[in-house]
């Protein structure tokens, strides 16, 4: 497939702001995360808080430290530019709704507004390849104690997700099975014979220089340490 | 500056669609490959007189 | 999509065996299945895999279904080039200690084809230390116990015989599958069920095993073309109670008779068929040991499913995983 050249540079965007949530994951210092204010962070810079999500804002979610005021203007900028459309994919939808969520959980005192929660009627049915594909693209809902509907949708079918880990391995889409192994960290009742912490360290050899394999490991790392889902 | 405005407004109209893009990918091609087998090595080396025999010694270098 | 049924399923069956029925002569026994530099591989191995595929399908149908009466005929063919088991007598003269004749009278034997004199020879070598001692991976370990079982003359009870040290018995971690852990894998159920009669030879914890991971493999394996393993998979699918009918294998018997060529061959790898089929297929020895293997696999595969009680497998083409009820493990098919 050719890429565009917004595409290629906006790719290269998210990968270094993957990079610097993974350095603050492992350091626990999340200061310079984001761009230390509005002004700074360019179109691509915004852009690409946009894709990353919520997981922009993960290394304070997971370590439970003070937002920035300045990351989270840049955050918040990056929630406000890019709305999704009436038609947008769910997973669009959803990742838009999961930074909200997180904007407004930083910052609860904030002016913010939290959108509706979308439906999660798409995933009703779906093949357990389809299903775990969908929730890797939402791994950053993939947090302690959290009760949304695609939580729960992913609750209801621990070893559909755990086969799509299985898969995902299989077909050496290393971000996918990241992604799913993050959920699998807080999903109840995973087989034991999935060896789901070997998988992980094996995903990791395999496909850990991508950031955003690293990242979704890491953030799969800290989960594993605080605990599954309520 | 002209030209530069031109690529900035290309950035800005591309941009929506490559962020939806990269929020709703399509799942990616597999890779399959299995691993190969090695015989023994002492197969290969004994020309399939397996274990019959220990390798020729070799003359150390150096 | 649309659902794969029962009738669907038996077609698979149908076009496969008559294939392998067109190709029947390319099964018999030639002047290298006797001869001491002759490759097995191109003459026991595919006439046993004949009578094995046969003896179930036979097994699994009616005497008055078209399936039944095919299999049964080409089953007294594949005994018919044994001299009626003559020549596993004269093999066990060639080569007292070689486990592949006996593997292969193990088909005929649990198909009721048996030569008594046969059996009474090799279990006399069969009660040497060295038989049993002998240096085998563990899944061929199980398919000589088996053998052994089949023709009459092992001594210990198959239930204690686990299959300890083979792949699947370890319940490894299932990311880790890849071909030749699937064929160990498929081969110790075969072994363990005897080629699927007896679905309750599989130990529970195996059965869970494969029901939570077999769906992975099986997807991967339809989606690398790699068809030959997929029926195996698909056999194995059908012989895990709960499996049966479960929308997790979705769509994989619909890619399986995709991928079945108009004469009812199944490549064994979509990616080497083309070389063969486009060479002038029946002229090319390559093609036949290509397509054998796989073409029986759709047959076996297909019996299976349509004879287990539930009904075929993934007839939904999407569902969610784990609803339904669950079955208790018994209702191995008559």
């Amino acid at each position: 497939m050719e890429q565009s050249g917004t595409s290629t540079l906006l790719q290269g965007a998210v990968q270094d702001l993957a990079s610097s949530v993974v350095s603050a994951l492992r350091s626990g210092d999340h200061t310079h995360v984001l761009p230390a204010g509005t002004e700074e962070a360019g179109d691509v810079t915004l852009a690409a808080v946009r894709v990353l999500g919520a997981d922009a804002l993960l290394p304070g979610t997971l370590l439970r430290t003070p937002p920035d005021p300045a990351g989270l203007a840049v955050f918040r900028k990056a929630v406000e530019a890019y709305p999704p459309r009436a038609d947008a994919a769910p997973t669009v939808r959803w990742s838009h709704w999961a930074m909200a969520r997180a904007l407004h959980r930083a910052d609860p005192s904030g002016t913010f507004e939290r959108p509706d929660e979308p439906g999660t009627g798409w995933l009703d049915g779906a093949s357990w390849q389809f299903l775990t594909h969908q929730l890797a693209v939402l791994a950053p809902l993939a947090l302690p104690g959290e009760d949304d509907g695609v939580t729960r949708a992913a609750g209801r079918r621990t070893v559909d997700v755990a086969r799509g880990f299985v898969r995902a391995v299989r077909r050496r889409d290393w971000r996918q099975a990241a992604g799913a192994g993050r959920w699998l960290t807080l999903l109840p009742g995973v087989p034991e014979t999935l060896g789901l912490r070997a998988g992980l360290e094996f995903v990791e050899l395999m496909g850990g220089q991508d950031p955003q394999v690293a990242l979704q490991l890491e953030a799969a790392r800290l989960l594993a340490r605080t605990g599954a889902l309520v | 500056m002209q030209t530069e405005d031109k690529v900035l407004d290309k950035l800005a109209g591309v941009r929506s669609a490559d962020i939806e893009a990269a929020l709703d990918p399509a799942e990616a091609d597999g890779v399959f490959r299995d691993s190969r087998e090695c015989a023994g090595l002492a197969l290969f080396a004994g020309g399939g007189k397996l274990l019959l025999s220990p390798p020729t010694p070799r003359p150390k270098k150096g | 999509m649309t659902a794969t049924g029962t009738r669907e399923i038996r077609e698979v069956a149908e076009h496969a065996l008559a294939w392998t029925d067109a190709h029947l002569a390319a099964f018999a026994l030639g002047e290298d299945a006797l001869s001491a530099d002759g490759e097995v591989d191109h003459s026991w191995k595919p006439l046993g895999e004949l009578a094995q595929v046969c003896a179930t399908v036979s097994h699994h149908t009616a005497p008055q279904d078209p399936l039944h009466t095919r299999a049964a005929a080409m089953l007294d063919f594949a005994w018919g080039q044994t001299g009626e088991g003559e020549l596993f007598r004269h093999m066990q003269r060639l080569e007292p200690f070689a486990t592949y004749p006996l593997e292969v009278y193990g088909a005929f034997a649990s198909a009721g084809y048996r030569h008594r004199a046969y059996e009474e020879a090799a279990a006399v070598v069969a009660r040497t230390r060295s038989w049993w001692l002998t240096e085998q991976e563990p899944t061929r370990r199980l398919a000589v116990l088996s053998a052994e079982e089949r023709s009459g003359i092992r001594r210990a009870p198959v239930e204690e015989l686990l299959p300890a040290g083979t792949w699947l018995a370890g319940r490894p971690e299932p990311w880790t599958f890849e071909r030749d852990a699937g064929y160990a894998a498929t081969h110790v159920v075969f072994h363990l069920t005897d080629w699927g009669r007896d679905p309750a030879g599989l130990p529970p914890a195996l059965a869970d095993y494969l029901h939570d991971w077999l769906p992975a493999w099986l997807d991967t394996c339809l989606e690398a073309g790699m068809w030959d393993l997929s029926c195996e998979l698909l056999s194995v699918a059908a012989t895990v109670p709960r499996l049966t009918g479960d929308p997790a294998l979705g769509g994989a018997w619909e890619r399986i008779r995709a991928a079945q060529r108009p004469t009812g061959a199944l490549p064994e790898l979509e990616h080497h068929s083309g070389d063969t089929e486009a060479a002038g297929a029946d002229d090319d020895p390559h093609y036949f040991m290509n397509h054998y293997h796989s073409t029986l696999m759709a047959a076996f595969a297909a019996v299976l499913t349509t004879a287990r009680p539930g009904g075929p497998a993934g007839e939904g083409t999407e569902g969610t995983g784990r609803k339904g009820p669950r079955h208790s493990g018994q209702g191995a098919p008559a």
